[in-house]
């Protein structure tokens, strides 16, 4: 296994959020304090995505989003990574294909830049008249196999093998691991779901459904978290619904070594996502007390002191 | 949140351009955004004009059927959004084309505003009996039927306390040298989709234009490599501005 980066603080954006190598290095310039930044899947070919809307936010804590992987071809990434660098954070290059072949070449030409690869094996999200990579690829543990064995063939990166929650993510993730993924990402947004306008009685997303994030999805993705450091003990990268220090905290006891952000920027100019970020970062660290990070990831499988026995 | 709100006047302005008036006030900053939905059509970023209207050029297939909705129409709004202008002294106030629309409430918000406005044409230089109530017009269209024979960048400079310049990007691009920096704002546009800092889609040299602006001080303007320059379209491919 190859282990992953130092991310120093271990917080990161969410694939698909500020997506640009330009907005991360903006964010670095404004002092957020994130360790790495995570592209906008990469894919085989120009893809505008969905129409607008792409985004709907009902009150109930959920966010609903159709985008759909819009990407620029991988030649055009590859000038953009070439263009832009970030001065300390590390970079890591999720990517996606409509079969194992396509993930291959992507990641073929993107392992140079990326100090990790995670592979997008949960979008939920398509255009009209495609499947969803989460159906056609994610929910299948074979499928899902090959394409890591075929990422792994293509680069000497760690793999991070990103989960979809609507998936039996548990054989998703022993198949992965089995075919040469070094970490597990927990996980994609959820669903799709849908929400409906009353009064023109319409679906809002142009993409009718859209993946869900946000404070909704973190008990599912906490879960997700959980079941997988359980089993693999293997280094986990943690999304969905992480909004304050608490939230990360509750990852990292459930096993998570690294944290995403996403939705929790929404709304927020550079310098407030920023100083969302170094919030965060302080809050976990006060929590820790002076204690390594590493010493509580997971700690929520451990028993309570005195080996919790009654007898 | 998003609502739906039903339209009561559908005005003509001039050939291209319509305002379209519903039937609730927003309230927002100057320089502040909607997202304009059209259930099942699409969606895009307006600058109010009124504080129940947005005004819209005909340029594409969604601004055609925006500018051709009728009385009793629903057409949905979600915001406002981004960051508008700041309070503003005796601005000249500097638009292009139907940027000039953005403007109309920045100039009823502020004291003593004066105007410099360009069009192709005297048809495209919107409000133009309204502004000359409140301040000193000066106009340019390039066929000369109305003022200067010629460009709205060759009015400048001009004397007043602030700037706020809302146009096309080569237009304002061309403003840019020819403005006290600290004292200047720029309207700036580029390709939204979520249009609440998500996607970060609408990036002009890094910064988001729907949380970090639309409205930028010129002084970071002036650090935006990409601005008047080239723009990320809807798959993210660069192409020239």
């Amino acid at each position: 296994m190859i282990p992953l980066p130092e991310i120093e603080p271990p917080l990161i954006n969410a694939s698909g959020i500020l997506s640009y190598p330009e907005v991360f290095a903006a964010f670095e310039s404004a002092g957020a304090c994130l360790g790495g930044y995570v592209t906008k899947s990469v894919g085989p070919r120009e893809k505008p995505g969905n129409e607008n809307p792409v985004v709907v936010y009902p009150p109930e804590g959920a966010v609903l989003n159709s985008l759909a992987l819009p990407t620029q071809s991988a030649e055009d990434w590859e000038r953009d990574l070439e263009e832009i660098k970030l001065k300390n954070a590390k970079l890591i290059v999720s990517v996606y294909g409509g079969d194992s072949r396509e993930f291959a070449g992507v990641t073929r030409r993107m392992s140079r830049f990326g100090d990790a690869i995670e592979v997008n094996l949960g979008c939920p999200n398509k255009e009209p008249g495609e499947q969803t990579i989460m159906e056609s690829i994610g929910q299948n543990p074979a499928l899902s196999a090959e394409v890591i064995e075929r990422v792994r063939d293509e680069t000497d990166k760690p793999v991070i093998a990103k989960l979809s929650p609507n998936s039996d993510y548990l054989a998703v993730a022993d198949s992965c691991m089995s075919a040469g993924a070094d970490a597990l990402g927990c996980g994609n947004t959820l669903g799709p779901g849908l929400a409906v306008d009353i009064q023109s009685r319409a679906a809002i997303l142009a993409g009718t459904t859209g993946g869900i994030s946000g404070p909704a999805l973190k008990p599912i993705n906490l879960r997700m978290t959980y079941e997988a450091y359980a089993r693999f003990g293997c280094p986990i990268v943690a999304y969905g619904g992480i909004e304050t220090w608490e939230d990360a905290v509750e990852y990292i006891l459930a096993g998570a070594s690294v944290l995403g952000i996403g939705t929790a920027f929404m709304r927020k100019s550079t310098h407030e996502a920023a100083a969302l970020t170094r919030d965060i970062w302080e809050g976990v660290q006060e929590y820790l007390g002076g204690e390594p990070m590493s010493a509580l990831i997971g700690a929520a499988h451990r028993p309570a002191d005195g080996g919790g026995s009654d007898a | 949140m998003r609502s739906v709100f039903k339209v009561v006047e559908n005005r003509l302005e001039s050939e291209w351009t319509h305002t379209i008036f519903f039937d609730e006030e927003i309230e927002s900053r100057p320089g502040q955004f909607m997202m304009v939905w059209l259930p099942r059509l699409g969606e895009k970023p307006f600058t109010l004009s009124y504080p129940n209207a947005v005004t819209v050029k005909k340029a594409g297939a969604f601004t055609e059927k925006l500018a051709a909705v009728k009385p009793g129409d629903e057409i949905g709004l979600r915001g406002p959004l981004g960051q508008g202008y700041p309070p503003l002294k005796k601005p000249a106030l500097i638009g292009g084309g139907v940027g000039i629309a953005e403007l109309r409430l920045l100039a009823l918000a502020s004291e003593a505003p004066s105007f410099v406005l360009g069009g192709r044409t005297a048809d495209e230089i919107l409000f133009y009996e309204e502004f000359r109530e409140l301040g000193p017009v000066h106009v340019a269209t390039e066929d000369g039927a109305l003022g200067h024979k010629g460009l709205v960048t060759e009015l400048l400079p001009v004397e007043a306390d602030s700037y706020a310049v809302c146009g096309p990007e080569r237009m304002m691009a061309a403003c840019l040298p020819k403005l006290p920096a600290e004292r200047t704002y720029f309207a700036v546009e580029r390709y939204m989709k979520c249009a609440v800092g998500l996607c970060g889609q609408c990036t002009c040299s890094g910064w988001r234009v729907c949380t970090d602006g639309p409205i930028f001080p010129a002084t970071t303007v002036a650090q935006m490599d990409d601005f008047g320059k080239r723009r990320r379209s809807k798959s993210g491919k660069w192409e020239k501005v």
